[in-house]
């Protein structure tokens, strides 16, 4: 069995709180139904967890990491005390207006890779009802943990050495886009001390790319119109967190136009890698860029071959630039 | 923990099939993803990758750190099997080219190697462990057998000119090690080069205006 050591803790949000009472926690036993939600956590967590996660260098650029290190630590020697410093971490990152967390980090063994799903059950309150042949009771329940909430987290991690590896991993957070939530940030970011493995300029610039080559690619005109205009609103993504693969669903990308982008792309994988749009990127790859001279010469490019498509010399004040192509087309434009 | 360190003779065959099969269509994949992330960059005189060679590994990979091996897991821990270098002008460049690094890289590790002391002279450059971006990884290798970081170096030409003469004539392990005149005599050409890079970058900024184009 994979799956070799479970143990769950409550933990209370504590950020700016000086409480210092430690978390309490138990060893799951591995069997029955309690073992068997969590095995289906484990096993499922190589497709849930869809967010490219890197753990940060230290601010002076140093190759080491306090929440790797309780990670590391932990996966060393799996047990309650070991576990404890990783909910003591994760509840002096959340603050008191979240709410009560349920932490289990599972622990197991997949042929030459240690794995850990490390996963939050946010609480809630629930009506507990039971039926019996002729009467029905109702019963009001707090502390109820549910991991279909917006709020459950899970992060996960496979690696092969305990010593070089665990940098990268991969997150569920379901508030990541929700930016006015006081808790939007706390798990990759506070709790996990990570970033998203693709950065910002990164992600936007494939999909800018992916945007262009289809616009150029040979596909029906409709289908290049619906791209432009897809182009067009995805400036006010700016700041969203989202993968290429969800930009498309958010702007109903028919099936014709998804392909053409994921094309696009050097492999059809990245379409599904998560980053924050970084709404100058696009507008830098995407956008024209238009040089005006005073002898009424305008010359214009895509703003990233401009210096490509324009060989260009200084000559004292004066500057000369020179291309060379075929004419596909020519238009008369009115002044504005 | 318990040290997983392959023999010598099944580490290199290890090593030797990572190499043929993933490290050096990694790096040509790389050299390409990197020219096109900082193209349109003044004043890179050039950009190169390399895989590290199966007997550089094995060197490195043998390396004794006081009285233990410094490495137990060689295949994990040294992150340089594939090594990218930026060579630019000015000292000045190296800022502009690392503001570009954070940009599109995700760094795990980003040092300026200096000399300990100022009353020193050594090697410098700018180092960087970054995450191998999945751009460059085909989905048909073997993914135990790619490494998840690569190491880029950005340097200017005279430290880039000073490590690589250094790289030949300083200290090998194995051989004599050198004498005070010879350790002198490298650091007199570093502080040569160090004093280059300084005039250079005085005068870049002295002499050379932007011309500003308006967008």
């Amino acid at each position: 069995m994979p799956v070799q050591r479970i143990h769950a803790y409550l933990v209370h949000p504590k950020k700016g709180d000086e409480d210092s009472s430690q978390p309490h926690g138990t060893d799951v036993p591995l069997s029955g139904q309690m073992f068997d939600l969590m095995y289906a956590i484990y096993s499922k967590s190589e497709n849930d967890c869809d967010i490219d996660i890197t753990f940060r260098s230290t601010p002076d650029g140093k190759q080491q990491n306090d929440c790797r290190d309780l990670l590391l630590a932990y996966l060393a020697a799996p047990s309650l005390t070991a576990g404890q410093t990783i909910a003591e971490r994760l509840g002096q990152t959340t603050d008191l207006r979240s709410a009560l967390g349920l932490l289990f980090l599972i622990v197991g063994k997949e042929g030459r890779d240690h794995k850990i799903v490390i996963s939050r059950f946010p609480t809630d309150s629930a009506i507990y009802v039971e039926e019996k042949p002729r009467a029905l009771t109702v019963q009001f329940l707090e502390r109820v943990f549910m991991k279909n909430k917006h709020s459950y987290k899970a992060v996960l991690y496979r690696d092969a050495s305990l010593r070089a590896d665990f940098w990268n991993g991969r997150a569920i957070d379901k508030q990541i886009n929700t930016p006015t939530s006081p808790t939007s940030d706390y798990w990759i970011s506070d709790f996990l001390l990570s970033e998203f493995t693709v950065t910002s300029a990164q992600g936007t610039s494939r999909f800018a790319k992916a945007l262009r080559a289809a616009v150029h690619s040979d596909i029906p005109v409709e289908v290049k119109e619906e791209i432009t205009a897809a182009a067009k609103l995805s400036s006010g993504l700016a700041g969203q967190r989202m993968s290429i693969n969800q930009i498309a669903a958010r702007f109903n990308l028919s099936q014709p136009a998804q392909a053409a982008v994921i094309k696009g792309l050097k492999k059809p994988a990245l379409a599904n890698e998560t980053f924050s749009f970084d709404a100058d990127e696009f507008k830098s790859i995407v956008a024209f860029k238009s040089v005006e001279l005073d002898n009424g010469a305008t010359l214009t490019a895509e703003s990233d071959r401009f210096d490509e498509v324009f060989h260009k010399e200084q000559i004292k004040d004066q500057t000369e630039y020179v291309t060379r192509g075929r004419v596909v087309n020519e238009k008369l434009k009115t002044k504005a | 923990m318990k040290n997983s360190r392959p023999k010598p003779e099944t580490l290199e065959a290890l090593y030797r099939q990572r190499y043929e099969a993933v490290l050096k269509p990694l790096a040509l994949a790389l050299a390409d993803h990197i020219a096109d992330r900082f193209k349109g960059q003044p004043r890179i005189d050039r950009i190169s990758t390399r895989a590290k060679d199966v007997s550089s590994f094995l060197n490195k990979a043998k390396k004794i750190d006081g009285r233990r091996q410094k490495y137990s897991e060689p295949l994990h821990q040294i992150q340089d099997q594939v090594g990218a270098r930026i060579i630019t002008f000015f000292r000045s460049d190296v800022d502009e080219l690392d503001k570009i690094v954070g940009k599109y890289f995700r760094a795990i590790e980003s040092k300026d190697h200096v000399p300990d002391s100022e009353w020193e002279f050594g090697y410098f450059g700018r180092h960087y462990i970054l995450v191998i971006p999945s751009d460059v990884i085909d989905d048909d290798w073997d993914m135990a057998t790619v490494p998840k970081f690569f190491e880029l170096q950005i340097k200017t030409l005279f430290q880039h000119a000073w490590s690589e003469a250094e790289h030949d004539v300083g200290y090998k392990e194995g051989k004599n090690p050198l004498n005070l005149d010879q350790k002198r005599r490298l650091a007199f050409t570093s502080a040569q080069a160090w004093g280059a890079d300084r005039v250079f970058e005085e005068l870049f900024q002295e002499l050379i205006t932007p011309v500003s184009t308006s967008s």
